[in-house]
């Protein structure tokens, strides 16, 4: 308790958010959630999350280009990503994992950073297809943005043109491992 | 309808208007409308639409020549009842491009002005609703598919070095 208590103070002075105060009653422990994931975290427990997080990575339906098309014979019955705990889902406010799967155009990018807003943390992103990474055919264009990992903070890349979808489900693989081991974007360790 | 006989009624209905019109095949015909000559380019269509079967506008576009200082508009005019597919062109000067719009005679016109104006910046006279198609608000007048336009990027992305 006493480590907890002094997890909690730590974190009022990293000041995460103005209406994550917490209020002081004498003789009561008080806390928040904020600080219970900040204590958990360096626990074992945070493993069993992670397991947990890892096998139910539902990724939202969003296709943006030709890639798009491939994300979508992913999530079909063929490729059964049920296994993987990886499963479609029509709305972000469902969804763990955004897709850029295709060109990002000048346009576009607003409504991408508001579906990326509206997803419940924690969250992951992959870059799928030479678009989203670097431009791709279309990287001399006017209307495509570059570099789209200074704006999203994306986990795994997935090169090709468009990659098969074996290739998308060894992402979400390396995706897990990499929640496993820690090393994700989507959790501040 | 064969190509010859659509060809000699547009050059005997419009003379002087027409010009370089030209059977290609027995399915295709072109030819260029002079914008000096007073003649509109509506009026033409229309008259393409009533007398010789041109129903359907398949495709409105644009091209930059910028050595002659030239934007050439380019229709294609196809027909539900014969197989003739008209390519009409009109040159237009490079720094001022002005012309009617067909929109009255073929309604579908519309978009396909509206996308040669956010990427060509031609401007259509009498056109219902003459704005930016998809372009984003703040790049219009850059005219992106324009031969001189500078605003690509110059650079490959970082992450591919
Ligand atoms: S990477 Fe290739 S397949 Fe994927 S969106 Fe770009 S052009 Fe289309």
């Amino acid at each position: 308790m006493a480590e907890l208590k002094e997890n909690v103070n730590e974190n009022i002075f990293l000041g995460e958010s103005d209406t994550d105060e917490i209020e002081h009653i004498p003789d009561v422990i008080t806390t928040t959630s904020m600080a219970i994931n900040e204590f958990l975290k360096k626990t074992k427990i945070q493993d069993v999350i992670n397991w947990g997080r890892k096998n139910s990575l539902w990724f939202m339906t969003q296709p943006m280009g030709c890639c798009g098309v491939e994300m979508i014979a992913t999530g079909c019955a063929h490729y059964d990503t049920d296994r993987f705990g990886i499963i479609p889902r029509n709305s972000p406010r469902h969804a763990d994992v955004m897709i850029i799967s295709g060109y990002v155009t000048i346009k576009y990018l607003p409504a991408l950073k508001k579906l990326w807003e509206q997803m419940p943390s924690p969250k992951w992103i992959i870059c799928m297809g030479d678009c989203s990474i670097s431009g791709g055919p279309f990287y001399e264009s006017y209307s495509t943005v570059q570099n789209i990992d200074k704006i999203f903070p994306v986990d795994v890349y997935i090169p090709g043109c468009p990659p098969r979808p074996e290739a998308l489900l060894q992402g979400f693989i390396e995706l897990q491992k990499k929640i496993m081991a820690k090393e994700d974007h989507g959790t501040d360790y | 309808m064969n190509a010859q006989d659509i060809i000699d009624s547009l050059m005997k209905s419009f003379t002087g208007t027409i010009s370089n019109a030209e059977v290609v095949s027995d399915i295709r015909v072109s030819a260029y409308l002079d914008k000096e000559r007073e003649e509109s380019v509506k009026t033409v269509c229309q008259y393409l639409k009533d007398e010789l079967g041109f129903d359907h506008l398949s495709n409105e576009t644009a091209v930059d020549y910028i050595q002659k200082g030239e934007i050439e508009v380019i229709y294609h005019i196809a027909s539900y009842d014969h197989p003739v597919l008209l390519t009409l062109k009109v040159r237009l000067p490079r720094d001022a491009p002005v012309i009617e719009s067909i929109v009255p005679v073929y309604w579908n016109a519309n978009w396909y002005e509206r996308e040669i104006y956010e990427l060509f910046g031609v401007k259509y006279t009498n056109h219902p609703d003459l704005r930016q198609l998809i372009l984003p608000d703040d790049m219009l007048g850059d005219w992106p598919l324009r031969k001189d336009y500078e605003g690509f990027p110059n650079r490959t992305a970082n992450n591919l070095v």
